[in-house]
């Protein structure tokens, strides 16, 4: 969305003073007196050397150590992570996840668990997910008692703002932000409802913390007793008024999102959309020469990163334009609806068609 | 019973995807208001440019940044103000098949930001010094545009006179966002550079530069107006009667707003509330529009 069309500028360089209003003069008397004067300015200034400040690093980073793991279902695993020391942690609201920084060099986020009042530790709760991409398995096998890790947070990306009521609907693991979310709802004595879902009960944690509130506004609605649900049952309860607050599997987001037609819905996103049917291929990065490798569950993007730390990206999905870069050589197989063809590729959802792509980067 | 909250921290700045049908959309979207529609009107001339020229410095700033939640934080910025961009244009293709052929003014626009504020072809340290020197300008406009923001999502009056609900949408989704992210441009200039001299020089420079768009694009959208035919000559005299009946901010919003900028203690999360915000973007027409 971000490139215009040529016709606004009709031809000429920007730099050049505009044409006058109405179209009597080819440059405007205004902007030649001001360009002369901010110009001027310029240059007074340019007859000084300037003065480049020193930029501070900053790290945010904390080191914690696992204080306390406990199985919260079939295969949850329960971490409470505190300061070496004891200390105090940085605050936190109902919502906020921590990226953790495990030894392996992935970094994975996951939400805050527990009571925002307690202050010197968080728990945060992981499913290990054979097939995913090794972060939940290191969690499960790495992470025990006595180990320390570095994370980063906690930061807001589901953040709970004040209603009179409130639905909220987890999905299996997707119940880690909603739990705080609900406690703070019964502590502000509001309206609530929670539909938890899932395959099986065993497979859903944190039911006996559940089980300390009102029974009367929480269903447990499991696929092996009740089918897998569709979101117009999910939305049931949904009045008007009520702020929809969604957490769960990519699909059920989704289709929360498709049956929502009016009112507030907050859902939380963590990563872009799975890439369908990639295939591996190479990118040279034409200013330095360097040839990397994107593997077939991996986007253009995150492999560059990983060569280019600072190179611009927003919404990894396709939709800002941020990440859109010049492609030298090679046929782009274009993936974004705001892929424009030719000589440009939006590297955070598009990929290479024929192996191979030279970008100017 | 409403659960009393704090303000929400830390917040992840993510760009969401809308979209606008503006077929329906009169020209005159204040009904009966010309004057009022214009005064907010020119801001659609000067957001997409503005906003682009935002990204492109932006980006170019990213290799300096030294802390990897600030980055996160412009990464955010970025994509939310590409997303404004492209929709303001949206709504400038839509004058233009109504009538009015607001490309004189846009590339008027474009001298600023592309020009003036553009690359001016340094290398080295001054180039350098020259896109801090951008940064502390897009510091000090994203001031205004919090501000204009938060004023948006309070603006009862014009619901009550019955502006159109789409270029409402458009006004505060933007707003709202603006609101969301009001910390950005500071905090990177602040990381950055922070030198208290610059950031007076550019609010200068900005109030300036603003003050004389709005008078000049309102005037030519008068001008221009196919309806009013040049009858009623504009400018921000009008601000006069359309601040007060709540149409437009009122003028006496610029003075105390650039004074408390101008504190060294300054802090933009001072201005707006977050929650207001956020609630607002959680109900948005347009970005649940993009969902289906």
């Amino acid at each position: 969305m971000t490139s215009r069309s040529p016709r606004w500028t009709a031809g000429q360089s920007a730099g050049q003073i505009p044409p006058d209003l109405r179209g009597r003069r080819s440059r405007d008397p205004f902007w030649v007196v001001v360009g002369a004067l901010f110009n001027g300015i310029q240059w007074v200034r340019s007859l000084r050397t300037p003065v480049i400040p020193y930029v501070r690093p900053v790290d945010r980073g904390l080191t914690l150590v696992v204080q306390e793991t406990r199985r919260e279902a079939a295969d949850v695993v329960g971490l409470r992570l505190g300061a070496p020391d004891g200390g105090l942690l940085p605050r936190w609201q109902p919502g906020c996840h921590l990226d953790l920084l495990l030894p392996s060099g992935r970094r994975r986020q996951y939400s805050l668990c527990g009571d925002p009042a307690d202050r010197r530790s968080y728990r945060i709760a992981v499913r290990r997910l054979p097939a995913g991409g090794g972060g939940s398995i290191e969690v499960h096998e790495d992470l025990v008692e006595g180990r320390t890790v570095r994370v980063q947070g906690p930061r807001n990306a589901f953040p709970f703002l004040a209603s009179e009521s409130y639905l909220f609907l987890a999905g299996g693991i997707g119940i880690t932000p909603i739990l705080p979310m609900v406690q703070a709802a019964e502590r502000a004595g509001a309206d609530w409802r929670l539909v938890y879902t899932g395959r099986s009960r065993e497979t859903l944690p944190f039911l006996d913390e559940l089980a300390g509130l009102p029974p009367g506004r929480i269903v447990i609605r499991t696929d092996d007793e009740h089918g897998v649900p569709r979101s117009a049952d999910l939305l049931r309860d949904a009045g008007p008024g009520t702020a929809v607050y969604c957490c769960g599997p990519a699909p059920m987001i989704d289709a929360v999102r498709g049956a929502f037609s009016a009112g507030t819905l907050h859902y939380e996103r963590f990563a872009p959309a799975p890439i369908v049917d990639g295939r591996p291929f190479t990118v040279e990065l034409a200013r330095t020469g360097t040839t990397i490798g994107v593997a077939a569950g991996q986007s253009a993007l995150e492999a560059i990163k990983a060569e280019l730390p600072s190179v611009a990206y927003s919404c990894r999905q396709g939709f800002c334009g941020t990440c859109r870069v010049r492609v030298l050589d090679g046929t782009v197989d274009q993936r974004a609806a705001t892929d424009q063809g030719g000589d440009s590729m939006l590297i955070c959802v598009s990929r290479a068609r024929g192996g191979h792509l030279t970008l100017d980067l | 019973m409403t659960a009393q909250l704090g303000e929400p921290e830390n917040i992840v700045l993510q760009a969401r995807d809308v979209s606008f049908d503006w077929s329906g959309v009169p020209l005159h979207w204040i009904p009966d208001d010309p004057v009022a529609t214009h005064l907010i009107n020119v801001l659609h001339l000067l957001l997409p440019a503005g906003e682009e020229w935002f990204v492109k410095v932006f980006k170019e700033a990213l290799p300096y940044v030294k802390d990897d939640r600030l980055r996160e934080d412009v990464l955010g910025f970025i994509g939310q103000e590409a997303m404004h961009a492209g929709s303001h244009d949206g709504v400038l293709d839509h004058f233009v098949e109504q009538g009015l052929d607001v490309r004189p003014f846009v590339r008027q626009v474009e001298f600023v930001f592309d020009g003036l504020l553009g690359d001016r072809n340094l290398t080295g340290e001054r180039a350098q010094a020259w896109l801090f020197e951008r940064v502390a300008i897009i510091a000090a406009i994203e001031h205004f545009t919090g501000v204009l923001g938060d004023w948006i999502l309070n603006a009862a009056a014009l619901d009550e006179a019955g502006a159109d609900p789409t270029m409402m949408d458009l006004l505060r989704w933007h707003g709202a966002e603006e609101v969301e992210h009001r910390h950005v441009a500071h905090d990177l200039y602040m990381h950055l550079d922070g030198s208290y001299g610059k950031r007076v020089r550019a609010m200068t420079e900005t109030i300036t530069m603003l003050l004389a768009l709005w008078q000049r694009g309102h005037r030519f959208l008068m001008a221009r107006d196919p309806l009013v035919k040049g009858r009623i000559k504009g400018g921000l005299h009008h601000l006069r009667r359309t601040g007060p009946a709540g149409l437009t901010p009122p003028g006496r919003l610029l003075g105390p707003s650039i004074m408390r900028y101008l504190r060294r203690s300054y802090s933009p999360l001072n201005e707006g509330s977050t929650s207001q915000a956020l609630a607002y973007l959680a109900s948005s027409p347009a970005a649940q529009a993009a969902l289906r």
